[in-house]
């Protein structure tokens, strides 16, 4: 009996450091951060008094500064989700196939350079950004000069502002949703194409009726990831348009640090951030399961 | 579109156009790091500078320029990489290993689908509260602070749990008749076998600890302290933000391990993301 407790310790030992980092570093921040939210809990003072739920009772009261701020940032964040999504579906499936269409010998080059930007942290993408699209001595502006044209200003007027953020965003990740998109191209079975290519179909039909709901998990999970990813957007209206022009791309992330570490209300920016979360993993959900009920149909 | 080898040449054609617009602002920021603050100014198109300089460069490098000590940084940012990808593959390696094949695990069945789902977890719910944390234990703006945060994630471990439950039994089962005891088994038979898994999750983690730039923006408050992504971030928010040739210079710095690593471990790094991708 004594070995197999020894025994059972032993293998306990191999899982407890992973055990304690989920603790530390995943389980009790969640916990940690629903008791703050019930805080009345200031960035720099000691005591934080309890005060139920009122603060979520006053990001759902309108009129009052929270309410602005977290429903704002929703709607600005929702745009950006509507804007990006579906290009980054369409866009890397696109890429995909054109990568699959190319001869063998040049595929691996190709697929490097639209992958390469994916290899970069977000501030060294939106730096780079910066340059290109700056309004006087940018790239892209210094181009249109060239060709006779007037500059645009990218970053300051809309709509080239939610062009701006989701142009550099698909470059960004694009690399990403193209190598799922490729993977599931190339599982494709072979046959199902011969097959219809016998019945004569053309490569718009093979296109929709065999490749899409072939691949049909793949593209809820590339939605799936792409619209999470796309919701937790920050770094480039964080250092492209400052939220700009007004407050038209100011986020839903940017507002939550904000109303934690400018207007140091920790409390109130966690029950906003709480919300944000269950929100992330509804949306997950509801796609699940609306993809799902397609499919029984 | 009849001609199949007309349809390839558009194709092709198509396809360079896409790698040229993909690849250009990299060009730019590279030409761009050579070029005097001026120079950078002057909405001139030349990739090639008139009057190349080393000087972006030189001064970031050497310390000169104000509150942006980039030598710092890049030490900052390589070594909370290495510290904390080295850590990741030790904890996730062993858990992996208790989870996939020490039948008498405690709790096994509960830890498994724990982590599982733990990966559907949005950062943002944990980042506040975790700030909180650190800042309670007096742990922010230290190594601590950049490095352990990584360490909860839950893929590696998923992705190192797949590697070893298809792990042929027989060999573990040969090992055992020869008296080898679990930490043996664990060093000697599994990891050997794991190393390109290994690699794999290696630069994966790399690479996330590199290029993340919010939590340490947050997690760091002396600019000694920063990581060069959170640097740039600072620098370009800051004192210098149209001074495109020293920022570009800095990008071109910050960039250069991780398009190494990420051109080198292409594959690695693919294998990586498409098992993320098979659920």
């Amino acid at each position: 009996m004594k070995s197999a407790w020894t025994s059972r310790l032993t293998s306990f030992l191999f899982i407890l450091p992973y055990l304690a980092a989920f603790g530390l570093f995943l389980l009790f921040p969640i916990l940690y951060g629903v008791v703050i939210s019930l805080q009345d809990f200031e960035l720099l003072s000691a005591e934080h008094a309890f005060v139920g739920l009122s603060n979520y009772i006053t990001i759902f009261t309108p009129g009052t500064y929270e309410n602005s701020l977290f429903f704002k940032g929703l709607w600005t964040t929702a745009q950006f989700v509507l804007y990006s999504v579906p290009l980054l579906i369409v866009i890397g499936l696109g890429l995909a196939m054109l990568l699959n269409a190319l001869p063998a010998r040049v595929r691996g080059l190709f697929r490097t350079f639209y992958f390469l930007p994916y290899a970069l942290s977000a501030s060294v993408m939106a730096v780079i950004w910066l340059m290109m699209f700056d309004t006087n001595a940018g790239f892209l502006n210094s181009l249109l000069a060239k060709l006779g044209m007037a500059g645009i200003p990218w970053l300051t007027d809309t709509p080239w502002a939610w062009i701006s953020l989701v142009s550099t965003t698909i470059w960004w990740t694009i690399g990403f949703n193209m190598i799922i998109f490729i993977n599931a191209l190339n599982e494709v079975p072979e046959e199902y194409y011969e097959a219809a290519s016998i019945d004569g179909a053309g490569p718009w039909s093979r296109f929709v009726s065999i490749t899409l709901p072939t691949i049909r998990p793949v593209l809820l999970f590339v939605m799936i990831t792409s619209t999470i990813a796309s919701f937790n957007i920050y770094a480039q209206p964080f250092l492209l348009t400052r939220g700009g022009p007004g407050d038209t791309t100011r986020v839903l992330l940017i507002n939550v640090l904000d109303q934690a570490f400018a207007r140091k209300d920790v409390g109130s920016a966690s029950a906003m951030a709480i919300l944000m979360a269950v929100l992330i993993m509804a949306v997950s959900v509801v796609q699940f399961k609306l993809t799902n009920r397609k499919e029984k149909a | 579109m009849a001609n199949p080898k007309t349809k390839q040449a558009i194709l092709l054609l198509l396809a360079a156009v896409i790698a040229l617009v993909m690849v250009l602002p990299l060009v730019w920021m590279l030409s761009t790091a050579f070029k005097n603050d001026f120079e950078a100014l002057s909405g001139r198109m030349d990739f090639l500078p008139r009057k190349p300089t080393l000087d972006n460069f030189k001064q970031g490098l050497g310390g000169e320029l104000m509150n942006t000590p980039v030598l710092r940084w890049i030490a900052n940012s390589l070594s909370v990489g290495v510290i904390g990808t080295g850590l990741v593959l030790l904890i996730d390696s062993m858990a992996a290993f208790a989870l996939a094949r020490l039948n008498d695990l405690p709790l096994r069945r509960v830890l498994l689908p724990m982590f599982i789902a733990s990966l559907m977890i949005p950062g943002v719910l944990t980042f506040l509260p975790m700030y909180m944390e650190f800042n309670s234990l007096g742990l922010i703006n230290t190594y601590p602070a950049l490095i352990l945060p990584a360490t909860a994630g839950a893929f590696g471990v998923f992705l190192l749990y797949q590697f070893f439950v298809s792990f042929p039994k027989e060999i573990e089962e040969a090992g055992r008749i020869d008296g080898v005891n679990k930490w043996q088994l664990y060093a000697r038979i599994l990891l050997p076998s794991a190393v390109p898994i290994m690699v794999t999750l290696g630069i994966f983690t790399f690479m996330g600890i590199y290029n993340d730039f919010v939590w340490p923006l947050y997690a760091t408050t002396s600019p000694e302290m920063r990581t060069i992504t959170a640097g740039i971030a600072m620098m370009a928010t800051g004192s210098y933000t149209q001074s495109y040739g020293k920022l570009m210079a800095m990008t071109t710095i910050a960039a250069l391990p991780v398009v190494l690593i990420f051109i080198l471990g292409q594959k690695s790094f693919l294998r990586a993301i498409t098992s993320a991708g098979v659920k």
